[in-house]
């Protein structure tokens, strides 16, 4: 017995798309980590942050020593709206639970000069899910073009 | 008929004419001047000088082309006016005296901050016989400000004005307040103290540092700290060690071949430092400035007593100080 022919050449593209929505939306749930007290000192000068990505896992106590080595700059973290300002020779310090997980923007608070509103950096809170479900995604896509043999759907 | 029409149109065309005299009147207000900030590196204030005449309010309307800058008035207990870009700031000085006064920026923002400074020149009959202001210690003297001054003695510990006290309620008779512990360095009081007095050299500087502690005017801790903190602290750093963000680049202090090149400031954990220089010394070298050393002078910036504070703050780095309880 066989199935009819368009059933065996959806079959492919059926199997595809389930594991590429699945790839986008299965929960990740990652072993979670021991919390543990971060310690950042960020320097700010015009218009960067050094370093400009802070990575930390969820839960962890988190302290930024902002200093500013040219003009007045200030942080203020998206979502976590936390923020303060440093002169140079005046350090800020900021200490906050990273309670929310995901990817979140800080930015200047102070205009700094004209590309002030470019200043931003990156607080990366838990692993970047985003990251690994395109790598799931293309590891999917791979699998369907190498895949050169007719499933065995086609064959019962 | 035609005679009412006419003096109709004639009283119009004096209406047209006194609406802008009118106007005039109405909107006359005192002369409001703009002053915008900008980095020294894009010209500083836009007017390097600003002038005035005695009891007459100068209205100042400022801005910032660039960054946050702030307005305020060297020798002088008035708040400072901060500086927004896109914002204007309005501020009103008055002068009661003729004399020129200096503006200058508290908020750093750059390497040359310290040159955004501009002068007020306020004219009218001169001043009553002014008191004759006394010149610092360090003219007195004649002081070499440049001349090296590394200490030779060190103290075996830091000393301690607590353990001085603790020790005893005397103060020898070298160690009371005036010119003469002023003009002495701790390492030149220590040695006077140490052939008087029947002490070991510990204890010896232990009552230099109480003999210091006793120079400031009260609240001269928190002062000095606080002035330190936000005028010298992006260069000298925060452990005084001469390493703030805008001289981390340069190399470290030659204190055999100063001036010859632009290094770091000194180190004041090196106790050899603030142990050799004279408060005096200290003094006029906030006064003076360091001349091409990028030091600036801060003589007509902070009072005489701001600057005894200070001089006495940056001790606080080798030697245990404490306010009078």
């Amino acid at each position: 017995m066989t199935l009819p022919k368009f059933i065996s050449a959806l079959a492919k593209p059926i199997l595809g798309l389930t594991l590429a929505v699945l790839a986008l939306t299965a929960p990740l749930s990652l072993p979670p980590t021991q919390p543990v007290e971060r310690y950042f000192r960020v320097e700010a000068s015009q218009f960067a942050y050094s370093p400009g990505v802070l990575q930390v896992n969820p839960g962890d106590q988190v302290t930024i020593d902002l200093v500013a080595t040219d003009v007045v700059h200030g942080i203020y973290i998206d979502s976590y709206e936390l923020q303060a300002s440093a002169d140079p020779g005046q350090t800020a310090r900021l200490t906050f639970t990273a309670d929310q997980a995901g990817l979140f923007r800080f930015r200047c608070l102070v205009p700094c000069g004209q590309l002030h509103p470019f200043m931003l950096g990156k607080l990366q809170v838990g692993p970047n899910l985003l990251f690994l479900r395109a790598v799931l995604l293309s590891l999917v896509g791979l699998l369907l073009v190498l895949w050169k043999k007719p499933l065995p759907i086609a064959s019962i | 008929m035609e005679k009412l029409a006419k003096s109709l149109v004639a009283v119009l065309i004096l209406l047209v004419a006194a609406v802008p005299l009118l106007g005039q009147q109405i909107t006359a207000q005192p002369e409001t001047i703009e002053l915008r900030a900008r980095m020294p590196e894009n010209g500083g204030w836009s007017q390097e000088f600003i002038y005035g005449q005695v009891n007459v309010p100068i209205k100042l309307r400022m801005t910032s082309d660039d960054v946050v800058h702030s307005f305020a008035l060297g020798q002088s207990s008035r708040p400072s006016v901060e500086i927004f870009p896109g914002k204007f700031s309005e501020t009103e000085l008055t002068f009661d005296q003729a004399g020129e006064y200096t503006f200058y920026c508290t908020r750093w923002c750059g390497a040359n901050h310290w040159r955004m400074r501009g002068t007020i020149v306020i004219e009218g009959p001169a001043a009553a016989a002014q008191p004759t202001s006394v010149p610092p210690l360090f003219l007195q003297l004649g002081l070499d400000l440049d001349a090296p001054h590394l200490a030779q003695i060190i103290p075996p510990n830091r000393p301690d004005t607590a353990r001085a006290r603790g020790r005893t309620n005397a103060l020898p008779d070298g160690l009371t307040v005036g010119d003469t512990i002023w003009s002495k360095s701790p390492e030149a009081l220590w040695k006077d103290l140490k052939a008087d007095e029947a002490l070991d050299d510990q204890e010896v500087w232990d009552m230099v540092a109480w003999g210091l502690s006793l120079q400031g005017s009260p609240g001269w801790l928190a002062q000095g700290r606080e002035l330190f903190t936000q005028n010298c602290l992006a260069c000298h750093g925060e452990s005084g060690k001469g390493d703030g963000v805008m001289v981390r680049d340069l190399p470290p202090m030659n204190h055999d071949k100063m001036g010859s090149e632009a290094t770091r400031p000194p180190d004041f954990s090196d106790p050899a430092v603030l142990l050799g220089a004279s408060p005096a010394l200290l003094e006029g070298k906030i006064i003076r400035g360091g001349m091409g050393t990028g030091m600036p002078y801060w003589g007509n910036i902070f009072t005489s007593e701001q600057i005894r504070s200070l001089v006495l703050y940056l001790y606080s780095f080798q030697i245990e100080l404490e306010e009078r309880p």
